[in-house]
Formats: C-alpha cells, sequence, structure tokens
C-alpha cells in the first residue's frame, strides 16, 4: 500500500499503482508543471472515440446514483448551447474522497472537464465546489495554465441535499440550492436553461485518465465487468481510515480484516447498513446487487464494543435537520423517524412504528433525499436487530458510544 | 390509463383530496396524501379530476 499524507485530506493511500493519486505520494499536491510530467497535456478525443471508450471499460458515475456515463454523454447535444458542470460540491459529510481529489490533484479534473468540453464541441464548463481549500485549489489550478480561461470555478452553499446535481443546477441559477422536483432533468434543463452534461469530480478524473492511457492502460488494473480504480473513504475499524484510491473488484474483506460479520455502512448516510460486506468485491454493480450501493464511496464500519444504535441515532437527526422543508411526507416525517431511532436506543423504541414511518416517507418527496434517509434507517434496524433487542431489555448496551461517523459540528 | 400523483413542492396537506376521493387517497399521521395504487380506475377519474381542481395548492396531477 502506498501511502500519501494531505495536510487537509487526512490519511491518502492507495492499493496497488496510484492513477488518480498518481504523484501524491510524493509532494501532496500536484501542480501544473509536476502534472504534466506525469500525464502529459489531456488528450481530446471525438465524442465518438469517447462513447466507445466509456462503453469498453464501462465507466459509472461517481457520484452515487452509478450511472453509466456513456448513456449521459449520448444523450447531450452537441455546440456551445451545451454546459459542462463539475460537481465537486461533497455535501456527504462522511465522504472526503472528492475533496482529496481537488486538492491533491485538481489539474486531472480540469483535464477531464476538457475532454468532456471537446467532445460536445462547447467551451462552457462550470466546476462547482463547497470546501474552501478544494475551492482554493481548483481557483490556483486554472489560473497556472493557459488552456482552461473558460472555466469557471464557482463556490456553492452548504448541505447535504445542496450537494444534489440538480439543487446545484438551482442553486447556480436562482441562488436558491434545493432541489427542483423530480422533472427536472439536468440534460434537458441544466445551467442557465442549457443542456448540461453533468458529472462528479471524480468522473471527470477518470475520463482524463482514460483518454490519456487509451482504454487497453486503462483496463489493466480493477475487475473485467469494471475496470480501472476507484477512491473510497474509509472510517473506524477499516484497514487504514481516510481516502483510499483501490482497484474496482478489491475484495472488501482486504479494506476491513478481521471482524467478518460486524455492521458495516456502505455508500454513506443514505447509504446501507449489512453484515455481509465482507464476502462482496468492490465494484458498484456487485454492491447494488447486494443492496448495498457504493453511493459516494464510504465505508465505515464501528469499533467492537462500541453502541452502533446511539451513532446511527446521531445521523437519523442530521439526516432529518437536512430537510430542505418544501415536501411535507419528509419535514414531518424525518424527524418522527429521528424521534424513532433515539426511541431504540433508549430502549423504548418500536420496531412496528418506526416500519409504518419508514413506508410512510420512502418516496415522497420530490427529491431523493428521504429515500436515502429511509435506506440509512430501516437497513440500520433489520442489521442491528440484536443491539435493539438488548437496549430493550437493559435500557442501554453499556459501550461507550461509536463515534466513527462525522457529523458537521451543528449537528453533534 | 389514467393516473393521480401529488407534487410534493407544493402540497400543503389540506387533505381535501381525501376528502373527495377517499375511495384512492387517504392522508398519513401529518395529514398528507398516500395514494395506495395510482392507477385510476373509470368509474372514478370523473371525481379525480374533481379533487384535483379542488386542490388549493393546485398539488394533485391527474394525467
Ligand atoms: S424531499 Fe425533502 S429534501 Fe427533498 S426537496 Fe422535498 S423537503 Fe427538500
Ligand atoms: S388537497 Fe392538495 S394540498 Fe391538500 S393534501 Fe390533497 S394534494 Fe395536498
Amino acid at each position: 500500500m502506498t501511502i500519501i499524507d494531505n495536510a487537509h485530506a487526512g490519511s491518502v493511500s492507495s492499493l496497488g499503482t496510484p492513477r488518480l493519486l498518481a504523484g501524491v505520494d510524493q509532494v501532496g499536491h500536484v501542480d501544473a508543471a509536476h502534472h504534466r510530467a506525469l500525464h502529459g497535456d489531456p488528450v481530446l478525443r471525438s465524442r465518438a472515440w469517447l462513447l466507445g471508450a466509456m462503453r469498453e471499460v464501462n465507466l459509472l458515475g461517481r457520484g452515487g446514483a452509478a450511472f453509466p456515463v456513456a448513456t449521459k454523454l449520448e444523450a447531450m447535444p452537441t455546440g456551445s448551447s451545451t454546459a459542462i458542470l463539475v460537481n465537486g460540491s461533497e455535501g456527504e459529510p462522511a465522504s472526503r474522497k472528492d475533496r482529496t481529489l481537488m486538492t491533491a490533484v485538481p489539474h486531472l479534473v480540469i483535464d477531464g472537464a476538457l475532454v468532456a468540453a471537446h467532445a460536445l464541441d462547447t467551451q462552457v464548463i462550470t466546476i462547482a465546489i463547497h470546501d474552501p481549500w478544494s475551492y482554493e485549489s481548483l481557483v490556483r489550478a486554472a489560473r497556472e495554465r493557459p488552456d482552461a480561461d473558460a472555466i469557471s470555478v464557482v463556490r456553492t452553499r452548504d448541505g447535504f441535499v445542496g450537494g444534489e446535481i440538480r439543487a446545484v443546477i438551482n442553486g447556480l441559477n436562482a441562488g436558491v440550492a434545493r432541489p427542483g422536483g423530480r422533472r427536472h432533468l439536468p440534460h434537458t434543463h441544466g445551467m442557465s436553461g442549457r443542456p448540461t452534461f453533468a458529472s462528479n469530480v471524480e468522473t471527470f478524473a477518470q475520463i482524463a485518465l482514460l483518454t490519456g492511457m487509451g482504454v487497453a492502460d486503462y483496463a489493466r488494473t480493477g475487475s473485467p465487468v469494471e475496470p480501472g480504480s476507484s477512491l473510497v473513504t474509509l472510517l473506524g475499524d477499516v484497514v487504514r481510515p481516510g481516502v483510499l484510491e483501490v482497484p474496482n473488484g478489491t475484495p472488501l474483506e482486504m479494506l476491513l480484516p478481521g471482524q467478518a460479520d460486524a455492521p458495516v455502512l456502505i455508500g454513506g448516510y443514505h447509504g446501507t447498513w449489512t453484515r455481509a460486506a465482507h464476502d462482496l468485491p468492490l465494484t458498484r454493480s456487485s454492491l447494488r446487487a447486494a443492496g448495498a450501493p457504493l453511493g459516494a464511496g464510504v465505508i465505515a464500519r464501528p469499533f467492537p464494543g462500541t453502541c452502533v444504535l446511539s451513532e446511527v441515532a446521531a445521523v437519523s437527526r442530521w439526516l432529518a435537520a437536512e430537510s430542505t422543508g418544501q415536501c411535507g411526507p419528509c419535514f414531518f416525517g424525518l424527524p418522527a423517524l429521528a424521534d424513532d431511532m433515539q426511541a431504540f436506543a433508549d430502549g423504548t423504541g418500536s420496531e412496528a412504528q418506526a416500519i409504518r414511518r419508514l413506508e410512510q416517507v420512502r418516496g415522497r418527496g420530490a427529491c431523493a433525499h428521504p429515500d436515502g434517509a429511509v435506506q440509512f434507517m430501516s437497513s440500520a434496524i433489520t442489521t442491528l436487530a440484536d443491539d435493539i433487542r438488548v437496549h430493550r431489555l437493559h435500557g442501554a448496551c453499556g459501550r461507550p458510544p461509536s463515534a466513527v461517523l462525522p457529523l458537521p459540528r451543528s449537528a453533534r | 390509463m389514467t393516473s393521480i400523483a401529488v407534487d410534493w413542492t407544493r402540497c400543503e396537506g389540506h387533505g381535501i383530496c381525501a376528502r373527495l376521493l377517499h375511495e384512492k387517497i387517504s392522508l398519513d399521521e401529518w395529514g398528507f396524501p398516500l395514494i395506495d395504487e395510482p392507477e385510476v380506475e373509470p368509474h372514478l377519474v370523473k371525481a379525480a379530476r374533481q379533487a384535483a381542481m379542488a386542490c388549493p395548492a393546485l398539488a394533485l396531477r391527474v394525467e
């Protein structure tokens, strides 16, 4: 394992040879000259070439939905009315991978944006970032090079829901970062009403690697179904906490040594608790098939001998507070559910009531936030059934609270 | 086939829809409409349209 230390990112490392994070172990931050020495100039390819290459390596979006990038690109019209949106808002508090990427290798992100813009024959590129260090890093990187004049780097508002692509677009268009309802899709109504090719920062960095390396080299690592590598954020009782670049297909057992059936959270705070992670390979398709999608790339395992229910309750409270208050079932339902989750930790919870409420909230909002929160809470109830029973019998479990899931300071 | 859906960013939980179309819509514990089966049977289409027109928030869609 290559271990890389980066002041703003905590621990950063890779299994195998780093690609996205190449050079980071020597210098922490890869500047323009060093980036050129490692990767050369961005390799600009036609839309047709890029579509073919993306299909061959089965490139999936790195933001959470893991949508095939080629399908998205193919739906875009070409020409100067099309916009490129690089989403670096990373609203997920448990994830650090996008911030790490932006502070350590900003030029790879810019290369990817230029490759996509070239393929779509446009110059309209926006990089939207919340984190101040990442923002600084991209602004500085764009100034360091002559080919980034057309790129505008903008700050976005805080928030989990505010980091969702449609909310980012609304925020940039109207100044209010909240989702505009399920009917406003970015590929038709995006930036300033333009058709917009929008994806996560890591997706763009992968696009830059793909044209730079070519299909054969890109596919030399990873799994046959999903060649290449991914960035993940590991938390708690894991091989090494922090941001890790891993070849796709790596057995999760390698990231989670020991404790084969301990509860693991996969994906983030819209993610899934499971005790069956150990046997799975890290590919987006196999994790989705197992009912625990990789989402924002977070993999967290509480330490043995700690109380996980109390931490689940704290995250549930935070999820409730993140509702933007536009949709009744989300605005009223999530706080009621957060109370239910607290009640489990206090030993007074009712599974029947919580499950009934979960069903009442699922699917009843304008964005994916209530569904994601429901996924987090319902999988916790199933996975932590034994803990819930112990708390009910004894009023608590007597263990120290688990503290591996970070929350913005205001929520604790 | 006609179906009904709620625009959640508009719905204010007045519950009028549940009164006018109780065959299809009930209310959750917070007063917001619960639709078990969005497809509207032919004999209820007229009532569904009336409920949509009566919704003060223009939140109930029939299409
Ligand atoms: S579902 Fe919740 S978070 Fe999403 S727009 Fe509606 S109120 Fe806001
Ligand atoms: S009448 Fe309209 S606003 Fe009232 S609950 Fe029904 S859909 Fe919502």
